[in-house]
């Protein structure tokens, strides 16, 4: 608004134009009173039908028994009768707890991976660019074709990585053929598929980091280790964090890739929270209980994402932009 | 040559022989790394392009006869060319009308002094965090009630929705970013709000434009819950083609692997394309790329 007071103390005077300019001006700022409210007009009505009313319909689906594929069954208000049965569903807590599991340990593994790579990749050395765009490519692939390549690869008769392993002498694994390894190879998927994008955030990190702070360090004789865990790390909390809660958020809601290479068995052991859901849904039909259960879903990734923001002061990180 | 390569390896070592192990060291781990992201992909291109006896083959086949007849199929007998379509008619829209909403409230949040604008870019970032799971149901019933049931349309709305917060947010970074002595001058000048827009601001944003729309592109070409759930037959996008490759019991890896390639290339082409501003857009505009 300043600004506009600075356009009409310019435009005043210059004496030929300054009916007119002033003119145009008050015109000008007449309208304008109504011009964000145009442009952000759009993205409201979306945000509101597209994204709002689902909610608050799910909201009240969730209170009912509706299931259409039995027209004879009561589908009507049941109230809380839904989310009730939600908290003592066995499955759907092992399915939370699932999740949980998977989130973090894939979480972890990529963050740890990616630190260490952001460092190794810091390194001025010929090729290291070249080598660095191969290694996103993961996070390109479409989730689907990602899970039908590992699905390929993983399979325990034909499948290339037994080949690899029994060449360099170790036994085959049956990977998402037995309870025992199926979570396992699908942190393994996730974590190759979305290492690189948390790489690729935290090496921006890396390549902007100051080097006084280094140069400091050197003088009062720090280790290459002492260095990295007090002076790299602390600098690079706020990337760090930026990516951790974006992955975050995303592999809780993970589905594509274990819907397509297991769809949640052997015997449950890859049946994470989406997959479970899809199936309340999608096969039996149970359209109010799930709509529930991916209420009480959304509320605990909520507060999941709630506490890490709180932790980690990722509101001030992003917030940061505000005051520039 | 050899001479030449003994001698420079000659001076060099007895200088810094802990540099050079530091050197190969180096060498070594990136070479694993990438091996080990790269060999995936490799694996997803030759399996497309081997024939059905090589695919099969153990142990697996290193050196084979490359052949096209996997794409073929695909688009024959499978209708992936109007899967192919299918999805870029519905995320070349979604992409452009996130684009232009997403810009217009970006400009406003970014250039105008409006009440509540933090709690409006908050809300348009919650888009971001919401899973899919919970907007499912009712976007199924509502596209079942309303006809909109394996037609573009509504896919198209939950797209465009999927990709405001980036654009909003990224868009708005790099809209601060413009300085606004220069829109200032422009005003000055006699151009309208909207002149200058158009003539001044928008050139500067473009790289940025382009970049955002890349990132906005990905996620939707790569969706497959909502489009699984939301069409059937007509409006089927790559994603659901390529899943429903491997429903029946003969899976033909060759195929399915085939329509993984042709899924995966053009997103893996644009955004190598358009590396620079990559980690700007996928961090929504909190970090620096």
């Amino acid at each position: 608004m300043e600004k506009d007071g600075n356009v009409s103390d310019t435009t005043l005077s210059s004496p030929p134009l300054d009916l007119r300019a002033a003119e145009a001006d008050r015109a000008r700022r007449a309208g304008e009173k109504y011009v964000p409210w145009v442009l952000l007009a759009p993205t409201t009505i979306i945000l509101t039908l597209v994204g709002f009313y689902p909610l608050v319909y799910s909201l009240y689906i969730s209170t009912t028994a509706y299931k259409p594929t039995q027209a004879t069954r009561y589908q009507g208000f049941v109230g809380i009768d839904n989310y009730a049965a939600g908290i003592v569903d066995g499955q759907f807590l092992h399915a939370l707890g699932l999740t949980a599991l998977f989130t973090l340990a894939s979480v972890g593994i990529s963050l740890v991976l990616a630190i260490a790579m952001s460092m190794l990749f810091s390194q001025q050395r010929p090729g290291f660019v070249l080598l660095r765009t191969i290694i996103l490519i993961p996070m390109l692939i479409t989730p689907i074709a990602v899970g039908i390549v590992w699905r390929t690869m993983m399979m325990p008769d034909l499948g290339v990585l037994n080949y690899l392993l029994q060449a360099v002498s170790l036994p085959p694994l049956l990977w998402t053929g037995s309870y025992e390894t199926a979570l396992a190879s699908m942190i393994l998927v996730d974590v190759w598929q979305w290492t690189p994008f948390m790489f690729i955030i935290i090496f921006a990190g890396v390549k902007a980091l100051p080097t006084s702070p280094f140069e400091a360090a050197a003088i009062d004789g720090a280790g290459p280790m002492r260095t990295f865990f007090s002076v790299t790390l602390p600098m690079l909390k706020p990337v760090i964090v930026i990516a951790t809660l974006l992955r975050l958020i995303d592999a809780m809601r993970t589905f594509d890739t274990i819907h397509l290479m297991t769809r949640g068995g052997p015997n449950f052991a890859t049946d994470v929270v989406s997959v479970y859901l899809q199936r309340v849904n999608f096969r039996f039909f149970d359209l109010g209980y799930g709509a529930a259960l991916s209420w009480m879903t959304l509320i605990v990734i909520l507060v999941t994402v709630l506490i890490f923001v709180k932790l980690t002061g990722f509101m001030k990180l992003v917030a940061l932009k505000e005051d520039r | 040559m050899a001479a030449t390569d003994f001698s420079f390896a000659e001076n060099r070592q007895p200088r810094h022989p802990a540099r050079l192990l530091k050197a190969a060291a180096a060498y070594l781990a990136a070479l694993l790394a990438t091996a080990f992201f790269a060999f995936p992909v490799y694996w997803m291109v030759a399996s497309a392009l081997k024939s059905d006896v090589d695919v099969a083959a153990y142990p697996p086949r290193w050196s084979f006869e490359p052949t096209l007849q996997n794409f073929h199929k695909l688009f024959n007998e499978l209708g992936a060319w109007q899967a192919f379509q299918n999805s870029l008619f519905i995320v070349g829209i979604a992409t452009c009308l996130a684009m232009i909403f997403g810009t217009m409230a970006a400009y406003a949040l970014a250039r105008f002094d409006i009440g509540g604008k933090n709690v409006m870019a908050f809300e348009i970032l919650s888009v971001r965090m919401l899973p899919p799971i919970v907007s499912v149901i009712p976007l199924f019933i509502i596209a079942r009630q309303l006809g909109l049931f394996d037609t573009p349309w509504l896919l198209i709305a939950v797209y465009v929705l999927n990709g405001l917060p980036f654009v909003v947010w990224v868009m708005r970074v790099f809209i601060q970013e413009v300085p606004q002595s220069i829109e200032e001058a422009a005003l000055i000048d006699g151009c309208s709000r909207y002149e200058c827009f158009w003539r001044i601001t928008l050139p500067l944003l473009l790289p940025g434009l382009a970049a955002t729309m890349v990132i906005v592109f990905m996620f939707a070409w790569n969706e497959y819950l909502l489009a699984s759930i939301l069409t059937s037959r007509d409006a089927r996008t790559l994603p659901v083609i390529a899943a429903s490759a491997i429903q029946p019991k003969a899976i033909s890896w060759g195929l399915s692997s085939a329509a993984g390639v042709i899924m995966s290339l053009p997103v893996v082409v644009l955004v190598l394309l358009m590396q620079r501003y990559l980690v700007r857009g996928l961090t929504l505009g909190a970090v620096k790329g």
